[in-house]
């Protein structure tokens, strides 16, 4: 390895800089919430461990260590009522067809725990969703931080999301309870649903219209269902956004084009 | 002009070479890399034992035989490899003394493809040695050092300062259009004339490139070529008008994590060799190049002005990183379009959709997304934080000769 030269990013120190992001708000979590937590935090592991190795072994490819990190993500933002079963049933289905059905991290365009969440909220609506602490929100910021600084979470994405939230405020009934949208489920879901570089755009108007669709979004969807900052807003808007993220790159990818095309007839 | 570049890997690199005093080591063994050279089908006018003198031509371009590749010292063919398809690899001169050939005073572009002087010319688009007809756009004179470990082109041309401007001044002669001299700040390493730009470039590694400054003075086209040189061959080509002999020997450094030399070498040096009189770099771990971009190799490629030695200890690294360094490796993967590509980039081409069109060999897309004004060492920065082990470089030779092949409007 070269001294002082900067490392050689492989997939597996991408996950593990996420992976040390993510601890923090983990292990507040745990701390807040008590033994209660363990069990889902075992379970969920345990469950990404099996899916990888499961498919490590069909597709005679490498261990995809993310699969950890994505059910730790599940887990944290799980209604604390979840039946087991029903958390077995839908991370099991966002591990599988969010990621690992593509080829493992990178190839899909999805969050798994996006999908994994989504599908726990459309199939068992009777869930009660509950807020996470708020300690967690700080956690999550700070986590935020060491993403920010390895550009793996865009700082792009986070100003499009803060800038457009700030422009709708205005806008929304004084009725809004808008001390949610600064709650943990938001932040959490901002840096490690939102903001996953391989479901959001690529390019970097791309990142300023997903990050700003996605808080549009979040507005939208909270203001109409479930509430503003609720937990089913953010994994919805996420989903949609990310949905959405290709055909930004696509506008970013012909503005490009367009302006070099000018600069081609520039004579200096 | 002055342009600042702020996209690039910033990262503390070691000791710089300015001030320390100028060694000769003794070097006796030479190469010409095939490999310095993309696309050349080369035409061996030597064998394996044949004696031969500084400047004598080694083999040539089969498709354009006035394009002469020359030996850089005298001495005796020790070495000759051949790689796939029989295509040269390497081709080592062994020897000593200074038995140069005098040319003949011809016409300019005559002396410069005989001299052997013509492939230290690179064309963009496609990073190929020019036609010996062309006549480019633009010439490019890169004197910015890539990184501060190589030699600062101002303190290597106050002692070279006749000689470089002969040089440019038969630049001039090669196009009707600018002949742009690129370099870092300070003093103007010459005074502006009419077609001749002096251009300031500063920012972090890869702003000494010749890519990111072409891109921003004239970006290039199917339509518009334009070349590139470096500036210790500008100086040869001036050495050669005056003298009539070839200049073999170029101002290199050599930096380590400690420590670093300046040194006069000839071109083709074979590293262990360079390093033979310095105890504290290991010769068996030497970079061509800078540590960000250069290539394990046993011999000074063509263009590069600088080597780098790696050390083994991991004592000093961040705790951090060797916990990182300490995981298994992942072979291959997928990428992650994470911002750091941008960051790293400093082009007005979008990286992650080029790099994908490149990965799945999809040409029309890349073209539009401007892979004509990139030639390998572009790629370097993302080849290095791409987490799919891809070589982009690769990737856009295999693009850009396919581009070719189909046919150049």
């Amino acid at each position: 390895m070269i001294n002082g030269a900067p490392l050689h990013w492989d997939a597996h120190r991408v996950s593990a800089t996420t992976f040390a992001a993510l601890l923090l708000p983990a292990i507040t979590t745990v701390i807040l919430r008590g033994p209660e937590m363990l069990a889902p935090v075992a379970i969920g592991l345990g469950l990404g461990l099996l899916w990888s190795f499961v498919f490590s072994v069909l597709r005679k490819s490498t261990f995809q260590w993310h699969s950890l990190i994505s059910a730790l993500i599940f887990v944290l933002l799980l209604p604390v009522a979840t039946p087991v079963w029903q958390l077995v049933i839908s991370l099991s289905f966002g591990l599988v067809f969010g990621d690992l059905i593509f080829g493992g991290r990178g190839r899909g365009f999805l969050n798994a725990a996006v999908v994994g969440l989504a599908f726990l909220l459309f199939s068992f609506p009777e869930t009660e969703p509950e807020s996470v602490a708020p300690q967690v929100a700080i956690a999550a910021g700070l986590a935020s931080v060491l993403l920010l600084a390895y550009g793996v979470l865009s700082w792009r994405i986070v100003a499009a999301f803060g800038l457009c939230i700030a422009v709708l405020v205005p806008f929304l009934p004084a009725s809004a309870d808008l001390q949610n949208l600064q709650s943990a489920t938001v932040i959490l879901g901002l840096v490690f649903l939102i903001g996953d570089p391989v479901a959001g755009a690529s390019t970097h108007l791309g990142r300023w219209l997903y990050g700003a669709l996605a808080a549009a979004l979040v507005i939208l969807l909270g203001q109409a269902g479930t509430g503003i900052g609720s937990l089913s807003s953010v994994v919805f808007a996420a989903l949609l956004a990310s949905i959405f993220a290709p055909l930004l790159d696509q506008i970013a990818v012909y503005a490009n084009v367009r302006r070099r095309a000018k600069r081609q007839r520039y004579e200096p | 002009m002055h342009y600042d570049i702020r996209r690039g890997i910033k990262a503390p690199l070691g000791p710089t070479p300015q001030g320390a005093p100028l060694k000769t080591p003794a070097v006796e063994t030479v190469a010409l890399l095939g490999n310095d050279y993309p696309n050349v089908v080369f035409d061996l006018r030597v064998k394996e034992g044949d004696a031969v003198r500084a400047g004598q031509t080694l083999c040539v371009d089969r498709r354009r035989p006035e394009i002469c590749f020359v030996a850089a010292a005298s001495g005796h063919v020790s070495q000759i490899k051949l790689g796939p398809r029989r295509r040269l690899e390497m081709l080592e001169i062994t020897g000593a003394g200074d038995d140069a050939v005098t040319f003949a005073k011809d016409d300019l572009r005559k002396l410069l493809l005989k001299a052997g002087a013509w492939p230290s010319f690179r064309t963009r688009p496609f990073g190929l040695i020019p036609d010996p007809t062309a006549t480019p756009a633009a010439i490019f004179v890169t004197a910015t050092n890539p990184t501060p470990q190589a030699p600062d082109p101002h303190r290597v041309l106050t002692t070279q300062t006749v000689n470089f401007e002969r040089g440019v001044a038969a630049l001039l002669q090669l196009t009707t259009g600018p002949v742009f001299v690129c370099q870092r700040k300070g003093a103007p390493l010459l005074p502006p004339r009419d077609r001749l730009k002096i251009v300031t470039f500063s920012g972090p590694y890869p702003s000494g490139n010749a890519g990111p400054q072409i891109h921003r003075l004239m970006p290039v086209s199917r339509h518009r070529m334009v070349c590139d040189i470096g500036y210790q061959d500008v100086v040869a080509i001036g050495h050669l008008l005056a003298s009539a002999q070839i200049k073999t020997t170029r101002f290199v450094s050599v930096s380590g994590a400690s420590k670093a030399e300046a040194v006069t070498v000839p071109l083709g040096a074979k590293l262990s060799e360079v390093v033979g009189g310095m105890n504290h770099f290991d010769p068996d771990n030497l970079l061509s190049g800078s540590r960000l971009a250069g290539q394990k190799s046993l011999y000074l490629r063509r263009r590069d002005l600088q080597i780098s030695a790696l050390e083994t200890d991991g004592a000093r690294r961040p705790f951090w990183q060797r916990i990182l360094e300490a995981l298994p490796a992942v072979p291959t993967g997928a990428t992650l379009p994470t911002e750091a590509f941008e960051r790293a980039f400093p082009f007005a081409i979008l990286p992650v959709p080029l790099m994908r069109a490149l990965a799945v060999g999809d040409v029309e897309t890349a073209e539009r997304l401007g892979c004509l004004d990139l030639i390998e060492e572009d790629m370097a920065p993302l080849t290095r934080l791409c987490p799919s082990g891809c070589d982009y470089g690769h990737l856009l030779r295999h693009t850009l000769n396919q581009i070719l092949s189909e046919g150049v409007a």
